[in-house]
């Protein structure tokens, strides 16, 4: 009895991983996500990639399972739309990359596609988006609308693309209103709502004015937001909808393109592994829609500085870069490495917490 | 820091804690009745996702909470079913609505995700946050805190000072007693069980429908498991749940706050204050009280595997 009522548990369980019927037709392709297709964040647009390639390219089928976890499951997952004739995987979520990783040698005949993954193989590419200049603009909306001068970030974990994020926003932030500072709090989790909201709170009660986020699903922040009458600005998606009050901007991943070329390339035989790197000028990364908050001035400067930086004449890591201490990482004139971007460790003047 | 600072995290404390203090008034009054139930968690996540359900489609946040509070009901229901009406292990049973619970919420939830709720009005612009000095603190707080303090008026009270709050007590502490005097101790293990379900449904109701205003898979983050956990630091006594819920309500709130005041300690070691110190106020309690144990003597039998 307890055994079967464990299986009939498990089998509940997995359940939503199964949802999809993946179908046969010219090329199938798969992806899977570690939360909800809808949820205003990171696998919403990885989804509206998947929108995008079912349009863009004739003849392709795309299936997809969510709330898939990042362990053994994810394995079993890739494996059920490999045997029902996917020749493209998206494993959408950091922690797919090890198992995607082991699959690939497993199947070599299969393309695998990793989201922002620091490693390849002859059948796993990766695809990431330097969201880092989207979030320097929508610094200089956020620097223009703090009147405490004190804007806030809710972050899941301190690894390089969070503190590039969180530094971009303050350097955009600064260019526009050298005192502003940006309060850093991690919540442990890119899925914690309750603490997303209780970081809200807390930031605001230290006078923050404008909170910013980099959590899988940014409206628990924009709801908490809402309440305490702060400004907003979004991530990964355009969730104007839930806040347009607060709404500043918000930094969005455009995945659909790199997807569907993706595709194509397999299609035709000429796809090579390799990382490839989006950005404001690919389109990857793009500036989502203002909130009627923001003045038409600030749009105006913030449409130049997109354009500055589409043309390669604005750098956001151009130097003088001071750290938090005061050590100057990259003077005048200069900018900072490749790998230290990539690596980013450290977090610049102005920003208040801990990158440990 | 000044009273606003306090006031502030007082607040943050308070809001953080409701959905936990709720599950821990549910899981306490069903281990009064002598069972254990485990599935907590998987109970607050099915009244969650109900919960934020019916208030999408309704626009009412309190017929939200209502059916969240019915929904942990039901599942609780299956609870009871296999542990008193099968004889099943009652941790095995538990776990099983556990993941039950996780796996149902995830998978009929999964439409509700990205949804908008409009939640419960703020209590800030009302007479409540108009008051002086405490106005600001007070309008703060949502209608879920107030609710879930008046709940613990009416557990305490019910407990210790009524005749039904007896004969509930003693269910847990010795069935046969109770039989003796002619009543059921099943049936109410079946209310104790059921009320627990009804309370943790509430808990996860209140976390989605007011706390977050957003439904999210696994969106409980363990907070029903750390609420079983709770329970025992509270020692099964309603009038100590406030303060225990409490005291984890402050340790989140001052590892956030300690992080936003630029603190140089590990973020990943704040977060493990709201575990530690429940902890550590559990050994501190134990040690000082000389009467041991304030179990109810009938759970004594789930850990040695006889129930």
């Amino acid at each position: 009895m307890k055994s079967r009522l464990l299986a009939l548990a498990a089998a509940l369980g997995l359940a939503t991983t199964l949802s999809a019927q993946p179908a046969l037709a010219d090329i199938a392709v798969g992806y899977v996500y570690v939360g909800a297709k809808t949820d205003g964040g990171y696998n919403e647009a990885q989804n509206a990639g998947r929108l995008y390639v079912q349009k863009d390219v004739p003849g392709v089928k795309t299936n997809f399972l969510e709330n898939v976890p990042e362990n053994a499951q994810v394995t079993q997952a890739m494996e059920r739309m490999i045997g029902a004739g996917d020749k493209i995987i998206f494993a959408t979520s950091y922690g797919y990359l090890s198992y995607a990783l082991e699959l690939a040698k497993k199947y070599p005949k299969v393309t695998f596609m990793h989201c922002y993954g620091d490693k390849r193989a002859a059948n796993l590419g990766t695809y990431s988006a330097e969201t880092y200049e989207a979030m320097y603009l929508a610094g200089i909306a956020a620097g223009k609308a703090t009147k405490t001068g004190k804007i806030g970030f809710v972050a899941a974990h301190p690894i390089p693309p969070v503190l590039q994020n969180i530094n971009a926003l303050a350097l955009g932030a600064q260019s526009v209103n050298p005192k502003a500072t940006v309060t850093v709090v991690y919540t442990g989790s890119w899925n914690d709502p309750a603490k997303d909201v209780a970081s809200v709170n807390a930031l605001v009660d230290q006078g923050v004015d404008v909170v910013a986020s980099h959590v899988d699903s940014p409206i628990p922040v924009i709801e908490a937001a809402k309440k305490r009458g702060i400004k907003v600005v979004g991530y990964h998606f355009n969730d104007m909808k839930f806040d347009p009050q607060g709404w500043l901007t918000g930094v969005v991943e455009n995945w659909g393109p790199v997807m569907a070329d993706v595709v194509k390339q397999v299609e035709a035989g000429t796809w090579k592994s390799e990382a490839i790197h989006g950005n404001l000028k690919s389109g990857t990364t793009q500036l989502a829609p203002f909130g009627p908050s923001v003045e038409a001035a600030t749009r105006t400067l913030i449409e130049a500085k997109k354009k500055e930086i589409e043309d390669g004449k604005l750098h956001v890591w151009a130097g003088p870069i001071e750290a938090q201490d005061g050590t100057v990482l990259a003077a005048k004139g200069q900018s900072l490495s490749p790998d230290k971007i990539a690596s980013m460790d450290f977090f610049v003047k102005g920003v208040i917490g801990n990158t440990k | 820091m000044n009273i606003a600072a306090w006031f502030g995290l007082l607040s943050i404390a308070l809001l953080m804690a409701t959905p936990v203090l709720l599950a821990m008034l549910g899981e306490m009054l069903t281990q009064r009745t002598g069972i254990v139930n485990l599935g907590v968690e998987g109970q607050m996540l099915v009244g969650a996702a109900a919960g934020f359900a019916v208030t999408y489609a309704s626009g009412s946040p309190w017929l939200g909470m209502l059916v969240g509070a019915l929904a942990g009901m039901a599942l609780s229901s299956v609870h009871a079913l296999l542990c008193l009406g099968l004889g099943v292990n009652q941790i095995a049973s538990g776990l099983a609505i556990f993941f039950l619970g996780n796996g149902l919420s995830a998978f009929y939830g999964a439409p509700l995700v990205g949804q908008q709720i409009s939640g419960f009005h703020s209590l800030a612009h009302g007479w409540l946050g108009h008051l002086p000095i405490v106005g600001s603190f007070l309008g703060q707080l949502t209608s879920t805190v107030y609710l879930a303090l008046i709940l613990v008026l009416l557990c305490g009270l019910f407990l210790y000072r009524t005749q039904w709050g007896l004969v509930w007590r003693a269910t847990g502490e010795s069935a046969d007693a109770l039989r003796m005097l002619g009543k059921k101790p099943v049936a109410l293990r079946i209310a104790g069980i059921l009320t627990g379900g009804l309370f943790t449904g509430l808990a996860g109701a209140a976390l989605s429908v007011d706390y977050t205003r957003t439904w999210v898979e696994q969106m409980t983050a363990g907070r029903g498991l750390l609420a079983v956990g709770l329970v025992i630091v509270a020692r099964w006594n309603p009038w100590l749940a406030l303060p225990v819920a409490l005291i984890y309500g402050l340790s989140e709130a001052l590892a956030l706050r300690l992080q936003s005041m630029g603190a140089d300690i590990s973020p990943y070691l704040l977060g493990t204050l709201p575990y530690l110190v429940p902890l550590v106020v559990l050994l501190l309690s134990y040690r000082a009280s000389q009467r041991g144990t304030s179990m109810p003597q009938e759970l004594v039998g789930v850990f040695r595997g006889m129930a």
